[in-house]
């Protein structure tokens, strides 16, 4: 094969697959480590996500600060619910940590969320 | 699925209050526009109709083959495309990589594996003939093949794309070590050897190509990693521990091939010292928390044998009592030349260890007529060098 003969190679970038996503686990937070383990989410599935209606006011809502546990969120959430406290005090906030890794699912959380009948979440901050 | 993000200025871990403050009373950097008002907003500005209807672009499936072209023009278009470390590849062509598949008995269309360096992106999918592929560009030989599968399957990347800048390691264990000329004893660590080298590379290869790294898009190290380029690739040198090996440690037999993947940051120095030392230095150890395994000469088991430690558990055990941690965190491997009792403190923590030998072909390893293997350590036999 000389320098300047026509070859032909093989493409060495892996496929499309259609599926999204590595969670870690919430029964088993160290599955991070082994996306094998790991759920994962397929186009379809994804499409069918809806997002949740908007809220048509902030006024008297209660909004839940969720800290995902990258460092600085629960002191970045903090000077969140300081800034609702003195601009829109009729905003109730109301902090929680989710359990486990950045990554994980914490079902338990958006459950009480729901059964505290609570109008929104802002989730922080991203690492 | 949509969602709605705001961006405070980075970072937010690690400082001031009232600099955390200044960043809710300010702007977000990325849209320009005043943060919370923003913030409100996203929760109650009505949803859009491409909000209400997500669609997930699909990606066209790419052709097998690129368009025929020069040596040279292709070489570049790997380059420019960033389908390489940035170092020399060779060419992919159909000739190399059905050689290449003589490594296995493997059907070349199997898919084993989908990964990304993403947590949420589309994981990219291969077969066996993508990892041969990758195998060729990276130099590599059929006789590492088998290597690379077990590593492809695991569908682990070797940097998973954290602001935080990951490194990996990669082990080998068993037989396989020495049938394709793997350093596990002097320099082990050091570019004086073919397979630790090549099969390193590959992982980042893949980790690229597969793991569809994108600087700026999918991949988001802010200052990188030296040891992406290698991945800290050796053997254990199971014949000189006073341990047992890390992979029958991992519930294997002493006759099974395996290779072990790492994730961390930070090899951390090396060291002198006794069990006190290893356990003063992991307590100090901050960027993993006290986690990490410890990289050993031979001589270093040896003389922890001596100091009491008949096992590796009894030693992390003892190691994690005095840096007050779990002993599940705590992981020791031997690798050298018994040329200095040092050991490395590092923060990586075992991913997964896995068999090699399911991809091996049946009439065993394929090596080459006379295989490749650059020049062995020069060893004192006579004890007049000095050492």
């Amino acid at each position: 094969m000389t320098r300047n003969n026509v070859v032909t190679v093989l493409d060495p970038r892996g496929q499309p697959s259609g599926v999204f996503g590595r969670r870690s686990s919430g029964d088993n937070p160290g599955t991070i480590l082994s996306p094998r383990v790991r759920p994962v989410d397929d186009r379809e599935s994804m499409e069918k996500l809806q997002m949740a209606e908007r809220l048509d006011t902030l006024e008297g809502k209660l909004i839940y600060l969720v800290d995902v546990g990258f460092p600085g969120s629960k002191e970045f959430l903090e000077e969140l619910a300081e800034w609702f406290k003195e601009n829109m005090p009729s905003v109730k906030v109301v902090y929680k940590q989710k359990k486990f890794d950045p990554y994980s699912d914490d079902p338990e959380l958006w459950e009480e969320i729901h059964a505290n009948k609570g109008d929104g979440v802002i989730l922080g901050v991203g690492g | 699925m949509f969602l709605r993000y705001v961006f405070p200025p980075h970072p937010v871990g690690f400082i001031p209050k009232e600099k955390l403050r200044g960043y809710v009373d300010g702007i977000n950097p990325v849209s320009g526009k005043p943060l919370m008002p923003e913030m409100v907003e996203a929760l109650t500005k009505p949803l859009t109709e491409e909000e209400k209807n997500p669609v997930i672009e699909k990606r066209p499936k790419r052709p097998r083959l690129l368009p025929p072209d020069t040596e040279e023009n292709l070489y570049r278009l790997f380059i420019e495309n960033g389908w390489t470390d940035g170092n020399p590849i060779i060419l992919p062509t159909e000739e190399r990589v059905a050689e290449m598949l003589t490594g296995t008995d493997r059907d070349p269309q199997e898919v084993i594996g989908r990964m990304s360096v993403t947590t949420h992106q589309e994981r990219l999918e291969y077969t066996v003939e993508k990892v041969a592929v990758i195998a060729v560009m990276a130099g590599c030989r059929p006789e590492h093949l088998p290597v690379l599968l077990a590593i492809a399957a695991t569908e682990i990347p070797a940097f998973p794309s954290s602001t935080t800048s990951f490194s990996s390691m990669i082990m080998v264990n068993g037989p396989i070590r020495h049938e394709i000329g793997m350093n596990c004893g002097l320099a082990a660590l050091s570019p004086f050897n073919y397979a630790n080298s090549v099969i390193g590379r590959a992982w980042t290869l893949m980790s690229i190509n597969f793991g569809d790294a994108r600087p700026g898009d999918t991949f988001m190290h802010s200052l990188g990693h030296p040891i992406n380029y290698n991945n800290l690739c050796h053997a254990e040198n199971e014949e000189d521990s006073a341990f047992e090996p890390y992979h029958v440690e991992k519930g294997f037999k002493p006759e099974e091939s395996t290779v072990t993947l790492f994730r961390g940051w930070n090899y951390n120095g090396i060291n002198l010292g006794p069990a006190k030392a290893m356990a003063e230095a992991l307590k100090r150890q901050s960027s993993m928390g006290r986690a990490g395994t410890f990289i050993m000469d031979p001589l270093v088991s040896a003389h922890l044998k001596d100091e009491g430690f008949k096992t590796k558990e009894e030693l992390r055990q003892y190691i994690a009592k005095e840096a007050e941690t779990f002993p599940q965190m705590i992981n020791f491997i031997v690798v050298g030349g018994q040329t200095n009792p040092m050991w490395a403190l590092t923060d990586y923590t075992p991913s997964i260890t896995v068999s090699i030998d399911e991809w091996i072909p049946k009439t065993g390893i394929k090596k080459d007529e006379k295989p490749i293997r650059m020049p062995q350590p020069v060893l004192c036999k006579d004890g007049i060098c000095g050492i």
